[in-house]
């Protein structure tokens, strides 16, 4: 009987780390995605690369950014990182919202 | 007394700092072979040294003397001073100060700017250097400060604050001291800025005057703007002028619009995509020359304005050559600026027919007059130009300029931005078009004819200055980092040297104790690595230092 809710502990514990893991989020509409691709344009791609193309030597090669890590993108782009300039006075919420719906899709379009 | 003694000969080995350069020696340019005192080498901007100790013969016995590191991983632009056996040389993020010979760190001075200032930035974080003058360091901070620092000791004399860079203005430029007046551009055309050219006294900073390089309406010109316009119209400044002493006449080479749609500020749109000859001690425009009016592509005529005089019809002239970013190569009379010449010295060009002889103006194609109806086109050369910022060298001996130059086009489709302060202002979506083939080469040009006497291909285009020597010998790099040596006559290439990041340094020479020494900085992130999406150089890491050169 120990042993049993040692296992059923133990299965809990693995479910509770799992459920603290980062959950992919759904890949974005249409309409978003060209949102997020016209920000990018605009206000990222002559660091980042055109369509998040860069060779990621002088600047961060954001295909590689993990794509279910939203906490981290959003405090990156809020408050700088490295190289990364912060930018919470001027760009809006929805504003970064929609650059994370694109580069969450590495520069490709939702099918 | 040991100790005395000790000290003395010690002083006696350190470089001599002792006398403070002048007017004139800052006049001497590339005559003074020990010393290079201007950006540009001299104030011609010709970067031709006569130091012919390497040679096309000896050139193989080149090796690295010394190599110092930046600390950063920025854009190394920067071009070295030597004054009296100290190297000067900037960073985005320091000043420094080192022994010529042994690359002995005498000081450094680090610079801070608020971490917000790289948003309005847009082509990489870059210093290309400073200016000397009577004992002090001028040279001007990303978030738009001009700094004044003892060249003996790094101290921070004094500071100007240009403006505001969270309204889209930055510093990237090397400062020209011309008739005593230390003169400064400034970037941001991509953020809807108004351009200008200041004037500082080098003594205490204060600022003299302020020439707005986008007429207003106190300005006749003004008029080529339509309504307010002209308070974003863009026309940055961000390459160091030449200057003619004896015409007591700095030429200064003038950005794009903004924004880059022409069908949102109709018109001439003056002085954007100009040269402008200015009275260094008022900054009066004496005269002015276009070379690209409503233009559309960014093509920023900021890159220098070379002096030399050229035979012209049997005679003699003062002349001003300009490699534009729009493709053409112009000779201009610098004496009142009209047009002697101008000629298409990049392969593929098709935003316009030729250069009016008489106008100087432009014949555009159907395919800008179709840009200037809001259609989408494809165009060449593309948004970085037939040559981007890179220096080029004239090298009076064989009269060519050799220049690396760029060949590529662009999909261009015109856009309506709305100005907010601080982001970006483009006014177009545009993707590249590459060739089948080298996106660059390296060319001898005729400045008379546009055509090249030889040219040497690159699959990724080098983006580094240019320097050429009485040895016959051009030297330049590539953003893989290779340093390299081409015969001035045949473009054979005759050595190179592998260095840890992309160059794309200003390389100098000057001559110390009886070697002649090369310099160049190495260290990729311009705009070339940042906004190509070349993934070729994605093997190219990051770092910058600054290589030494003799021969061994």
């Amino acid at each position: 009987m120990k042993r049993v809710a040692a296992l059923v502990a133990g299965l809990s514990l693995c479910a509770f780390a799992a459920s603290a893991q980062p959950k992919p989020e759904p890949p974005p509409t249409p309409q978003e995605f060209a949102k997020g691709e016209e920000l990018f344009g605009s206000i990222c791609s002559h660091c980042h690369g055109p369509h998040m193309v860069n060779p990621g030597n002088a600047s961060f090669d954001l295909r590689k950014f993990p794509h279910d890590d939203r906490a981290r993108f959003f405090n990156d782009v809020m408050n700088g990182k490295k190289s990364m300039p912060p930018w919470k006075d001027v760009l809006h919420p929805d504003e970064i919202e929609a650059i994370w719906a694109y580069v969450r899709t590495g520069g490709k379009a939702p099918q | 007394m040991r100790k005395l003694l000790l000290a003395a000969a010690l002083a006696a080995l350190l470089p001599c700092t002792g006398r403070a350069q002048t007017a004139a020696d800052l006049m001497k340019g590339t005559q003074d072979t020990s010393n290079v005192l201007n950006y540009g080498m001299s104030y011609d901007l010709q970067r031709f040294s006569p130091l012919k100790q390497i040679d096309r013969q000896t050139v193989k016995r080149l090796v690295p003397v010394w190599n110092y590191s930046y600390d950063d991983n920025k854009s190394e632009e920067s071009q070295p001073l030597i004054y009296q056996g100290v190297l000067y040389v900037t960073t985005n993020g320091a000043t420094m100060a080192l022994d010529a010979k042994t690359g002995q760190q005498l000081w450094k001075t680090k610079i801070d700017y608020p971490p917000e200032t790289p948003r309005i930035v847009c082509c990489g974080i870059i210093s290309r250097g400073l200016a000397l003058y009577e004992g002090k360091i001028f040279r001007t901070t990303l978030d738009a400060n001009v700094v004044a620092l003892d060249a003996k000791t790094g101290k921070e004399l004094w500071r100007s604050h240009a403006i505001d860079f969270k309204n889209g203005y930055s510093m990237t430029v090397a400062p020209l001291v011309a008739d005593g007046v230390v003169i400064t551009g400034i970037s941001g055309a991509e953020y809807g800025i108004r351009g200008f050219i200041d004037g500082w006294d080098p003594d205490t900073g204060k600022h003299l005057w302020r020439t707005y390089t986008v007429a207003g309406p106190d300005d006749p010109n003004g008029k080529t703007w339509p309504g307010d316009t002209y308070l974003h119209g863009g026309g940055s400044t961000w390459i160091t002028g030449s200057f003619d002493p004896d015409l007591h006449t700095v030429y200064w080479g003038t950005g794009n619009t903004g924004s880059w749609n022409p069908t949102t500020h109709p018109g001439d749109n003056l002085y954007t995509c100009s040269v402008l000859a200015l009275d260094p001690k008022t900054g009066k425009i004496k005269w002015h020359f276009q070379f690209s009016p409503n233009d559309p592509y960014d093509y920023d005529s900021v890159a220098e304005m070379v002096l030399a005089t050229l035979d012209i019809g049997g005679k003699p002239t003062k002349v001003l050559m300009d490699a534009n970013r729009n493709g053409f190569f112009y000779v201009l009379d610098r004496t009142d600026g009209k047009l002697i010449t101008a000629n298409q010295y990049i392969d593929k060009l098709t935003w316009a027919k030729g250069i009016d002889p008489e106008s100087g103006r432009p014949i555009p194609t159907e395919i800008t007059d179709n840009v200037r109806k809001g259609q989408a086109q494809e165009v060449w050369p593309g948004a970085m130009g037939g040559k981007n910022w890179s220096p080029v060298s004239f090298n009076p001996e064989t009269k060519l300029v050799y220049a690396n130059t760029l060949n590529f086009g662009m999909h261009y489709k015109p856009t309506t931005p709305q100005f907010r302060a601080g982001l970006t202002y483009w006014g177009a979506d545009i993707d590249w078009v590459w060739p089948n083939g080298p996106r660059g080469y390296l060319k001898a040009i005729d400045p008379m004819t546009g055509k090249a006497k030889w040219e040497q291909p690159s699959d990724i285009p080098r983006f580094a200055g240019v320097l050429s020597t009485a040895g016959g010998l051009v030297f330049t790099g590539k953003l893989t980092g290779e340093f390299e040596a081409f015969d001035a006559d045949t473009g054979a290439k005759l050595w190179q040297f592998k260095t840890g990041s992309g160059i794309e340094g200003q390389p100098v020479t000057w001559q110390q104790d009886g070697v002649q020494y090369i310099a160049v900085s190495s260290g990729i992130g311009g705009v070339y690595a940042l906004f190509s999406g070349d993934e070729r150089l994605s093997a190219v890491p990051a770092g910058g230092s600054l290589w030494v050169f003799a021969l061994q």
